[in-house]
């Protein structure tokens, strides 16, 4: 029993410590050069690496915008909806 | 209709007649058109294996309250706008400061627009044989853009 309930503490301390994407999707609406004024706006990112994440997003359907800790990948999301853009969260790997 | 820059670094629309305020309320009846709200469309993007449960239940109230504040907004200054033309030839002024609640304004209706209608998916010999009403929606849409991206180049910072 004492090992069972060690086993559970220990991949619950795991999954917390995963760390989560932040995703942006495309969608045929939000103009180009808006994403990539709400990327630099909300994660402070120079012009160009927004434009080449906006790019990404554009060219591939998808593109991973954040990397991190699963609280602030989630304040994250939500900052991107109310800027209009279709956001997911996920894990990473 | 014309647009130009402020100093103040907004815009102004001048408007000639009473269809161009018309135009301007539409946004907001556009923006609310569609089946399905834009915060409960944004909060379905996530899934239940990543909390979609609490998404719904915390994040999507405060969306639809944000979007809903932006067109109240908006509304708010076309009316008095409206109010204070003469004959429907006035000015309509967006400043800096609300330039925000106006781009995403424009958006929530371009989005609405493009679910009813899908008209990134037709070409222009389908946009001919379109409904009155369909093209109507079309024109409009095309005009929030372009509004949209007066408020991006020179306005948005």
């Amino acid at each position: 029993m004492a090992d069972t309930d060690t086993l559970t503490r220990t991949e619950e301390s795991v999954s917390l410590d995963l760390p989560w994407n932040v995703v942006v999707h495309d969608d045929p609406v939000n103009l180009m050069r808006y994403v990539t004024y709400v990327l630099m706006k909300i994660f402070g990112y120079d012009e160009k690496k927004a434009d080449v994440l906006m790019m990404q997003v554009h060219n591939s359907g998808r593109s991973i915008v954040w990397t991190g800790d699963r609280e602030k990948a989630e304040l994250y999301v939500q900052q991107l909806q109310i800027h209009q853009l279709k956001t997911t969260l996920e894990k990473a790997g | 209709m014309n647009v130009s820059l402020t100093l103040e670094g907004g815009l102004r629309i001048d408007t000639k007649d009473a269809s161009d305020w018309d135009l301007f309320r539409s946004i907001i009846h556009d923006a609310n058109a569609r089946k399905v709200d834009l915060a409960s469309h944004l909060g379905e993007l996530i899934t239940s294996e990543v909390g979609g449960e609490d998404w719904e239940e915390y994040v999507v109230p405060d969306l639809r309250e944000e979007f809903q504040d932006e067109l109240a907004q908006i509304h708010a200054s076309i009316e008095t706008a409206a109010f204070n033309s003469e004959a429907g030839a006035g000015s309509l002024w967006i400043r800096r400061e609300d330039a925000f609640a106006w781009y995403g304004s424009f958006n929530q209706a371009r989005l609405a627009l493009e679910g009813i209608h899908h008209f990134t998916q037709m070409d222009d010999l389908d946009l001919a044989h379109a409904s009155p009403e369909q093209q109507a929606a079309y024109i409009r849409s095309d005009f929030y853009a372009n509004i949209q991206m007066l408020l991006l180049k020179h306005v948005l910072q």
